[in-house]
């Protein structure tokens, strides 16, 4: 699903079809160790509400943010952003995961709102600010689409 | 690729990237832009420079410096596939597990 773009704050989403239970998917998303083996290479995530983390997501690169609401195994929300990016500070974006069952399986779909437009960030922002907006875009699973900060120069 | 991306982790090293995106500027000419010393800046266009981010190129006795369209190119590949790939992460590793858990009901 290509990410929205006629609103000002852009909306990304996206859903993959996972053969496993929605209990099974649900510790990836909560249970630290778990959180990792997919996910970054630290993160101080824990499953409660309020509760603040930080995690490496590659090296040198931190999102930071907290927990907002947490639906065991259906719903996790929590608020995102880039510690030291002021496109996209800790906690000024919100993902949302839903867990939807299919039989056997799960249907997870990724939202991701509340991220700058891609306007607001080329209005004032080139370089790596650019790149952590569309980070931020494609974090979520969304479509950043063509990168401008290439295609200009070019 | 991890220097790149620690290289970019800083703030003023993203500052200094901006600067010398389109114009090949002296180190001068880019501390002249912030409030930190000289050699501060010199050490922050040498950590862009080892990450493959910043080309030198020496003017006489002026050293000019210039963003590497490469090196950003080859982040930006990186950086796409390591987030594009996320969910595709997410379900292996859940199914991985669920496949081991149902193993043991069997």
């Amino acid at each position: 699903m290509p990410a929205e773009t006629t609103t000002e704050r852009l909306l990304a989403q996206r859903e993959i079809l996972i053969d496993a239970r929605p209990e099974t998917v649900w510790e990836f998303l909560v249970d630290p160790e778990k959180l990792l083996r997919w996910k970054g290479v630290h993160t101080t995530f824990e499953a409660r509400v309020g509760a603040g983390y930080r995690t490496e997501v590659v090296p040198g690169n931190v999102a930071v943010g907290e927990v907002l609401e947490l639906d065991p195994p259906r719903r996790l929300v929590y608020s995102w952003g880039w510690e030291g990016n002021p496109d996209v500070p800790p906690g000024s974006t919100v993902v949302e995961y839903e867990l939807l069952p299919e039989g056997d399986r799960t249907r997870v779909r990724l939202t991701h709102r509340d991220l700058p437009s891609r306007e607001s960030l080329e209005r004032h922002a080139h370089g790596w600010e650019h790149y952590l907006g569309r980070l931020a875009v494609v974090a979520a699973g969304g479509d950043p689409g063509p990168d401008s900060f290439l295609t200009e120069r070019s | 690729m991890e220097a790149a991306l620690k290289a970019i982790a800083e703030p003023r090293r993203r500052a200094i990237l901006r600067l010398v995106r389109d114009d090949e500027l002296s180190a001068g000419e880019i501390a002249s832009h912030f409030d930190v010393t000289r050699p501060a800046v010199s050490q922050h266009l040498t950590v862009l420079k080892e990450a493959g981010l910043v080309d030198e190129r020496r003017n006489g006795t002026r050293r000019l410096y210039r963003a590497r369209p490469d090196g950003l190119a080859e982040l930006r590949r990186f950086l796409d596939e390591l987030w594009g790939g996320q969910l595709e992460a997410l379900k292996r590793e859940a199914e991985r597990e669920e496949k081991h858990a149902r193993g043991n009901d069997d």
